[in-house]
């Protein structure tokens, strides 16, 4: 009787919680945001990419830079820029133009570009 | 004595009468060739903004102008209108295609008389607000140290344009932008946009830290 409960409980949970972005959603908000640096593929070649730039953005498809981060350091430059993990403050922070589910859409996105 | 202070007071008041009905009446010409040269294909003109998505604004050619005579300074349009220059590095939204400068050039008298009419269409969201264009130093800092803004804005440096493309560009902002509306736009950004590919700041950022920025930028050569 009891597992029923769990059961019921849990199926409610997941039936009323809040849908993450949806995949093509998160990579219109990629194309939109993020590729003004880091390039529409993620390979850190955007058009702000500029000699002049004292820092390069990062490769989002680069395993080997990416597999560094955990999902909690993405999430936490997507959400308060550069200058909250001592990074250049050249990226922005989007705590305030995003939802908290399309960033997590976006770290999952990320997670996909570098396969890592 | 008593006919000539007479005179003076008509002569002022047929002056007034004579300049705000002719910019009047050279704002309704300039609205006629807006219509006529379709220039509401790519402009908006009638407030307040109506994007709700990212395709909503990826669907426009050219930025929204109804609230254009509280963004520009005065002067500015006719001249732009007359001789455009760009003000994008690529052309609207674009991350692939560089500004193609094919904005069409309107006769200068024409482009005095839609420039009349443009800066009929003001905000109520905007002034009042104390901002002026100066050279700010703290304004110059959050600018350039604490939120990189040149990583997306062109501006003028040492003589030199630098910075990054995707944003509109900054170099020249002392004679296009009302300081004012720079502010407002920082503070209050989804009134004017409610999508946009510039991060919103307003609620990151205290209110002197704005109005410092504010200054610094509309004070850009």
């Amino acid at each position: 009787m009891r597992s029923i409960l769990y059961i019921f409980l849990f199926s409610s949970i997941l039936l009323t919680s809040v849908p993450a972005a949806d995949a093509a959603g998160v990579k219109e908000i990629y194309r939109f945001y993020c590729a003004q640096c880091h390039g529409l593929e993620g390979k850190g070649d955007g058009i702000n990419n500029r000699e002049e730039m004292p820092v390069t953005p990062r490769d989002h498809t680069s395993a080997g830079e990416m597999g560094k981060l955990t999902d909690e350091d993405i999430i936490s430059v997507i959400k308060e820029g550069g200058a909250a993990t001592s990074k250049s403050t050249l990226m922005p922070p989007f705590m305030k133009t995003l939802t908290d589910d399309e960033i997590i859409g976006l770290k999952d996105y990320l997670r996909e570009l570098c396969k890592c | 004595m008593f006919n000539k202070k007479i005179f003076s007071f008509f002569a002022v008041f047929f002056l007034c009468f004579l300049f705000t009905g002719a910019n009047d009446l050279y704002a309704r010409d300039g609205a006629a060739l807006f219509t006529q040269n379709k220039c509401n294909a790519c402009h908006q003109v009638e407030g307040p903004a109506t994007d709700k998505t990212i395709e909503d604004l990826l669907r426009r050619n050219g930025p929204e102008l109804w609230y254009a005579g509280s963004k520009f300074r005065p002067g500015f349009l006719g001249k732009w209108l007359a001789d455009p220059q760009p003000i994008r590095p690529m052309e609207y939204y674009s991350l692939t295609e560089p500004n193609k400068n094919d904005h069409p050039r309107l006769p200068s008298e024409e482009a005095k008389a839609v420039a009349a009419y443009l800066m009929t269409l003001t905000s109520g969201d905007v002034g009042g607000a104390g901002i002026v264009a100066r050279k700010n130093i703290k304004g110059k800092k959050v600018f350039a140290k604490e939120f990189s803004c040149y990583g997306c804005h062109q501006m003028r440096s040492r003589g030199h344009i630098m910075g990054g493309l995707s944003g509109p560009s900054l170099a020249g902002a002392r004679e296009r932008l009302n300081p004012e509306w720079v502010y407002a736009y920082m503070v209050r950004p989804k009134v004017f946009k409610p999508v946009k590919d510039m991060p919103v700041y307003s609620g990151l950022v205290n209110d002197k830290k704005m109005r410092n920025l504010s200054e610094y930028v509309s004070n850009l050569d």
